[in-house]
């Protein structure tokens, strides 16, 4: 790490909570960048720790905890909470934003991603997976992640926000930057980047509105029925394009990955595309097991935690992974049990902030998998490929992923 | 027995009536729950017991007719 990011000196934290873990290091030889999570708590290591990497941050291994962060937005705020930080970060509305603050922007998206809005999107989001499948299913191979992890939810964004598809490239490499780099340099000039790309759509949907998200928030009305401050729409725009994206595309890397290499699984899947209900279930457990995200909060004032003294502006990352494994909550945590009945995973979060967009994405992996296996129901890892860089960060994945099969 | 959400913990994660639509279903404006019929028929009181034990924020009871029937007054 550069030494912009060096912290100031931890004097309110004892000696025996220091751990140092780079949340954003996966070492040479581990395939799963979850593993650097899950090799903490093998370790020991204590269920809330303080790490300095990383301008320094707290993190939380207890699924209880792990909530309560979630939940108390009165300690944990998730205004201005990035690690490492960047400094101005831009105000996500509304993710970035505390109760009662917050609501302002959730009620407007609240809406648009509602399990009845998402079931309105399901043809289309049909036809979009078999016809980024049909491009490469004679091929017998693909680079999944680039031939359609990437691809899918991009272009489902590009969709929703009445955008033309090739622009594509342009945003697939935005959000790369996004949740890839730890340059300071090119970090922030990634954010003027992004910001400059919605200036340009929103002015655009103002002038002339289509029916889209992007054009429904330009004309949604605030107070005294004026349009909301500029900025405001801007990091609402800002907000969907960094949650929508990545997390989809990795969380479905993580999910073929594992299928490449078990033929149980996709025999339980292909025999369940009938079955909504079993193939949910069957989605669910795969979304508690491969959780990408690690989510950031900032402390808004000193204060004991479980015993533990934090001090105001210090970080703390929940990690979804950690808590979705928790053996005080979930039985046998480590097994996947792809009829599991009891899941209650926080994938998407809980509280206030729970992922306004879990009904899409979950809808865009059932789709994306009901469609992949009609049409190529037998998959493996590309024999040879050697494993692929994973990383680490905010959001976990893989770089790529290359699977054949035949044809 | 009655089933009973608290409207204040409650964050719109759907997973209720992903399991049991009989019993639960969303609202189209803020995509909280929202009881279809809150004296469950003995028959689905099993599907709703694993509906409301996979709530993730702990908003969903399923209680004696006498409590949920207070808890809704309550609120």
């Amino acid at each position: 790490m550069t030494l912009q990011f060096q912290p100031p000196k931890p004097t309110h934290v004892p000696a025996d909570r220091i751990v140092d873990f780079d949340f954003f290091h996966v070492p040479a030889g581990i395939t799963d960048p979850a593993e650097i999570w899950h090799d903490l708590v093998r370790r020991g290591a204590p269920r809330i720790f303080y790490t300095p990497r990383n301008g320094g941050h707290w993190v939380f291994l207890d699924y209880a905890d792990i909530v309560e962060g979630y939940r108390n937005h009165e300690i944990f705020s998730t205004y201005q909470a990035p690690v490492p930080p960047i400094e101005p970060f831009p105000v996500m509305q509304p993710q970035g934003m505390d109760p009662p603050d917050h609501n302002v922007f959730r009620r407007l998206l609240a809406p648009m991603f509602t399990p009845l809005a998402v079931r309105g999107m399901v043809e289309e989001l049909e036809r979009r997976a078999r016809t980024l499948i049909g491009g490469f299913a004679a091929k017998g191979e693909c680079d999944f992640i680039h031939d359609f992890a990437a691809r899918y939810p991009t272009g489902t964004f590009l969709y929703l926000f009445g955008l033309s598809e090739d622009r594509l490239d342009e945003f697939l490499l935005l959000a790369n930057t996004f949740f890839r780099s730890t340059d300071p340099a090119a970090r922030a000039q990634n954010v003027i980047d992004i910001y400059a790309v919605l200036e340009g759509l929103f002015r655009e949907k103002e002038k002339n509105p289509g029916n889209d998200i992007a054009s429904a928030i330009v004309a949604a009305q605030g107070d005294q029925g004026r349009q909301h401050p500029w900025q405001d729409i801007l990091n609402c725009g800002f907000l969907l394009f960094v949650a929508g994206l990545d997390t989809v595309t990795n969380t479905m890397a993580y999910i073929w990955r594992y299928l490449a290499i078990t033929p149980a699984a996709r025999q339980h899947f292909r025999d369940r595309l009938d079955d909504p209900d079993a193939f949910l279930r069957a989605i669910e457990e795969l979304m508690r097991i491969n959780a990408v995200s690690n989510l950031f909060r900032r402390v808004t004032h000193d204060c004991q935690f479980r015993g533990v003294q934090l001090r105001r502006n210090d970080r703390v990352i929940l990690p979804n992974s950690v808590a979705n494994r928790d053996p005080a909550v979930f039985a046998n945590p480590d097994v996947i049990d792809l009829d599991r009945k009891v899941n209650t995973h926080v994938t998407f979060g809980v509280g206030p902030h729970r992922c306004v967009g879990s009904h899409l994405a979950k809808r865009e992996v059932m789709v994306s998998l009901a469609e992949w296996l009609r049409r190529i129901p037998e998959f493996e890892l590309m024999p040879d490929e050697g494993e692929t860089r994973a990383f680490g960060g905010s959001v976990m994945g893989f770089e790529s992923l290359k699977l054949r099969w035949d044809v | 027995m009655r089933v009973h959400v608290n409207l204040n913990l409650c964050q719109g994660h759907a997973r209720c009536e992903d399991i049991c639509p009989e019993v639960f279903a969303t609202d189209a404006v803020e995509g909280k729950c929202v009881i279809v019929q809150a004296a469950v028929p003995d028959d689905l009181i099993e599907k709703t017991r694993l509906a409301v034990r996979n709530c993730p924020e702990g908003a969903l009871r399923l209680a004696s007719d006498k409590w949920a029937r207070d808890q809704d007054t309550a609120q």
